[in-house]
């Protein structure tokens, strides 16, 4: 997991908590709330775009797992193999960047990340559409602090809507009702 | 005056062609070089007795420093132990009266992954290992030298990586702990030369409860051993880097860091970065028996909500900054706890009850700002002094900073370089040693400072990259000022 990339005007500081959700674990989305579509990724070719640009107006399960944690890779086999024929559109994104202090700095970050993404999808054998999604978590901007995740995987089912109906974090046993697109609190009333 | 080197100049330039008996060799390549007479001497002379280990994290090796010469007494490179990329990285020293005649330590390493200085692109994947290993120093004979006494890794069948202290006060002379936070495990062995599993614990989040499981971890019935040799039972494939605890990772890790010793009772504690806290465990059953809650603004302990058998599960209901490292100081009556990334202070909790549960936050050093962060924490024999190293990410240095422990006040401060590390002191308590690494590629070196005066009094080259040092300590007593109660 590398550092963020350090840019001209980083000052090295660290956020206050109040910036970054009030702590180290925030409760993040809930469901309900509007899942932000102008998510930056980058496709294994390197190409940069928005979760807007593959997930708007339909429903999503959007995986973001780490490389550098084998639980986190190890579950995206899983989850495709349980959401295979559901009528579901299914990405997974990795929130981190590989470090790159001895392969040409921050400008190598984007392109090492994806390189390693493209293993990982062969080396897994899995078919499910993979980008990058960088973070950085020294600002209340970066993908984490913004969302609000600190464990990977972590998994969230969005409807078509681009609202949030479940959050899932960690390894699981999947379970039949787990995609339902109506959320609980829905049924309920 | 006739120095060694002389001595030995002489000594070929007389005998040539002759066969030295075994004595002269001894005495002419003894361990301790007489540097009277070099322009230099009247500089280091009062550091006399005094041996520092230096373990070079981007050099893969280690070596003993003569601080009173100075010069390099014997260095090992841990290739020669069979890893590939080897990453030395933190060390502690078992007392020895006669440092120049010899000494055990251990020394543990990690695999190359740590992304600030390598990368963890899918390449790196297997480079390096986790290791523990005891390692034996003798200057006794002609040529001194360092080797592997036990690779307690494969020993115990249990590898981890980051931080190892040395019991002390009930303690002493029984135990050694090493801990990871790739694994989140923490060992217990002995201290021979064929260690003995007395101990393992292991530590993991549940995020979705909000709660922190602490448990005993037992070795396999019929072998004896662990099965957590190499990367078995790695969460990550790095250890977290300072800032990093607010980075996605495993939902279960938790960073346990490092175990440090009570002085005078029965206790160690487990640091654990990611959630602010640290175990408090008694050392004669090895139950954790307090987990307390570093952070300004927190409760002083968070709240056991089940045992079973030989777990304990502890409620996190919020955490409000990591810490990194926590220890007590050389007298037991007072731990103190490096917060920091969200907050950067110390906390100070009074630790003289034998339970733990007792100990409340009566203070904290304060004053850091946002981007220095409290990490490594360094005592002195009569507790006058604490010193901490206070890191912070580029373009800022970091620095040394020298605590009152009467009002918990920084009283000096001193930017020795970039990226500090850790600190130690000499055996009489009158210096500080503290290394500096340059971030891995630039300016670094050692640092000693008079505790008192706040001057630096001498700086050497290092281009090794050190994460950690230590002064070998003179008895068990002064080991209480070394690796063992803080790190």
């Amino acid at each position: 997991m590398a550092l963020p990339v350090y840019a001209a005007g980083d000052d090295g500081s660290f956020p206050a908590a109040e910036e970054v959700g009030g702590e180290v674990f925030p409760a993040g989305l809930q469901p309900g709330d509007e899942f932000p579509m102008d998510v930056q990724l980058f496709d294994l070719e390197g190409k940069e775009l928005t979760l807007g640009d593959i997930a708007s107006g339909k429903p999503t399960l959007l995986t973001f797992f780490i490389s550098a944690a084998p639980a986190s890779v190890a579950e995206l086999s899983n989850i495709e193999k349980f959401a295979a024929g559901k009528d579901l559109n299914i990405v997974f994104a990795n929130s981190d960047s590989v470090g790159t202090a001895l392969l040409g700095g921050p400008e190598a970050q984007i392109p090492e990340t994806v390189r390693t993404v493209n293993i990982i999808k062969a080396e897994e054998k899995l078919d499910t559409p993979m980008y990058v999604a960088p973070n950085n978590v020294f600002t209340p901007e970066g993908l984490s602090n913004r969302l609000g995740f600190r464990g990977l995987p972590t998994s969230y089912l969005i409807d078509a809507e681009g609202k949030v109906v479940r959050t899932f974090v960690g390894q699981r046993d999947w379970m039949d009702g787990d995609l339902e697109l109506i959320s609980a609190a829905q049924q309920g009333n | 005056m006739i120095n060694r080197r002389n001595y030995l100049r002489g000594s070929l330039a007389a005998g040539a062609g002759l066969v030295m008996g075994g004595g002269v060799a001894g005495k002419a390549l003894s361990a301790v070089h007489d540097a009277t007479g070099e322009g230099t001497y009247e500089l280091f002379k009062k550091f006399k007795g005094n041996v520092l280990l230096l373990p070079g994290k981007y050099s893969g090796t280690v070596s003993a420093l003569d601080l009173s010469v100075p010069e390099t007494l014997a260095w090992y490179n841990y290739g020669r132990a069979g890893v590939d990329l080897p990453i030395p990285h933190h060390i502690a020293a078992m007392p020895s009266a006669d440092p120049y005649k010899g000494f055990d330590f251990y020394q543990t390493m990690q695999p190359p992954g740590a992304p600030y200085v390598n990368e963890n692109s899918p390449e790196w994947r297997d480079r390096g290992d986790f290791k523990m290993y005891k390692m034996r120093y003798d200057g006794s004979g002609t040529q001194n030298s360092i080797s592997v006494v036990n690779d307690i890794s494969a020993t115990t069948g249990m590898a981890l990586g980051v931080h190892v202290s040395i019991g002390v006060g009930p303690n002493a002379e029984k135990y050694v702990a090493f801990a990871d936070g790739q694994k989140d495990m923490v060992l217990i062995t002995t201290i021979d030369d064929d260690p003995k599993i007395v101990k393992a614990f292991r530590a993991d989040y549940d995020p979705n409860a909000r709660e922190l499981t602490i448990q005993h971890i037992f070795p396999d019935a019929s072998t004896g051993r662990f099965d957590y040799e190499g990367r078995k039972g790695m969460k990550t494939s790095h250890e977290a880097m300072l800032g990093e605890e607010l980075m996605p990772a495993d939902p279960t890790a938790v960073f346990v860091d490092a175990w440090t010793w009570h002085p005078k009772l029965p206790l160690g504690a487990i640091l654990i970065r990611r959630h602010g806290c640290c175990v408090i465990v008694n050392t004669e059953t090895w139950e954790p028996l307090a987990l307390l809650s570093t952070a300004k603004g927190a409760p002083d302990h968070f709240e056991l909500v089940r045992q079973q058998g030989t777990s304990w599960t502890y409620s996190i209901p919020s955490v409000l900054t990591p810490l990194h490292e926590a220890g007590f100081i050389t007298s037991g009556e007072f731990f103190l706890a490096c917060n920091n990334v969200l907050q950067n202070n110390i906390a100070v909790y009074r630790s003289e009850d034998p339970d733990p549960m007792k100990w409340k936050k009566e203070a904290f050093v304060e004053g850091f700002g946002d981007k220095y962060l409290p990490l490594h924490m360094g005592n002195v024999p009569d507790s006058r002094w604490v010193f901490f190293t206070i890191w912070a990410r580029k373009p800022n240095n970091g620095f040394i900073c020298k605590v009152d422990p009467k009002t918990w006040k920084v009283v000096a401060q001193w930017d020795t370089g970039p990226d500090p590390h850790t600190c130690d002191c000499t055996t009489d308590g009158k210096y500080i040693t503290t290394v500096y690494s340059g971030n891995q590629s630039g300016q670094s070196g050692l640092v000693v400072i008079d505790a008192d005066t706040d001057e630096i009094v001498a700086r050497l080259p290092s281009p090794a990259g050190h994460h950690d040092h230590v002064v070998v300590p003179e008895s068990w007593e002064g080991l209480k000022a070394s690796r063992s109660t803080s790190v």
